[in-house]
């Protein structure tokens, strides 16, 4: 191996291997389960690892390579699947769960009762277009910039799927606390 | 203090930290995400914070929603997974 090829594999290894767990993490909400995500994420590294002359140092190397997950997801993983869900505007999110728990549980401790599982599941239920502005979001803490980059959307959309995405998910995990029965 | 009086009360008082509750909680999530551009506007709604009893248990509440959600929310990539990406990058340059 030449002396270039080593100065990329450290570069690549450094700058871009460093967000494998994000990538992990976003390719399990694209596809909802592991094995395609896993060869999501094999997909978007080496596709990554071939464009790496065109990666700019010292840029959002986070936001490139998820940008090219989701391309790569769109290109070929959605073809194998069903129709994308559509959003059904119904008013799900306009009663916010914290009206309904002010007076029980204000501080939402009821949160802690729910297992990791759940809170997965309950991501995972959530329509795709609330869905990944919510996992770049909370769970991998990108700026709404980066997420109207990423989902080539204005940032009031992404504002606005991630105010409504919030509220579904709260409700989600409300609903498995009133069943699990930690919350009356 | 019955409902009437309060409400009365916040018609003649100028609300906390000069931004009322619509108004503070049409912004919340942008202010817990620190995505609110103006620094006056973060200055309003954190001295209304520290004073609405209304207001404050609610941001209180996100931020556990939004803390519990960073939490839990999150896989990290099985080792092995990890290996077979390094290894392909290793047969990627020897290919070449």
């Amino acid at each position: 191996m030449g002396r270039d090829a080593s100065l990329k594999q450290h570069e690549f290894e450094s700058e871009a291997l460093v967000h494998l767990d994000t990538l992990y993490n976003v390719a399990l909400r694209l596809t909802g389960n592991a094995p395609d995500a896993e060869d999501l994420v094999q997909d978007t590294v080496t596709k990554a690892y071939r464009a790496w002359d065109k990666y700019q140092p010292g840029t959002n190397c986070r936001a490139w390579l998820v940008t090219i997950m989701r391309n790569t997801f769109i290109n070929q993983f959605r073809r194998k699947r069903k129709q994308p869900s559509r959003v059904q505007f119904d008013s799900v999110e306009d009663v916010s769960v914290f009206d309904e728990v002010q007076e029980r549980d204000p501080a939402g401790s009821f949160f802690r009762s729910i297992v990791d599982d759940d809170v997965k599941r309950a991501i995972q239920e959530l329509p795709e277009e609330f869905r990944i502005p919510v996992v770049l979001s909370d769970v991998e803490g990108l700026s709404y910039a980066e997420i109207a980059e990423i989902l080539e959307l204005p940032v009031g959309t992404v504002k606005s799927r991630l105010f409504r995405g919030r509220r579904r998910l709260q409700k989600r995990l409300y609903e498995y606390a009133l069943e699990m029965g930690y919350i009356r | 203090m019955t409902g009437f009086i309060r409400d009365l009360l916040g018609k003649m008082m100028p609300p906390p930290g000069g931004i009322d509750c619509g108004g503070v909680l049409a912004q919340l999530y942008e202010y817990i995400d620190e995505e609110l551009d103006d620094p006056a506007t973060v200055e309003k709604i954190r001295k209304h914070l520290q004073v609405c009893k209304r207001c404050y248990p609610r941001y209180d509440f996100e931020k556990a929603f939004l803390r519990f959600v960073s939490e839990l929310g999150r896989t990290s990539a099985p080792a092995e997974l990890r290996g077979r990406i390094f290894q392909n990058i290793l047969e990627e340059e020897s290919q070449n």
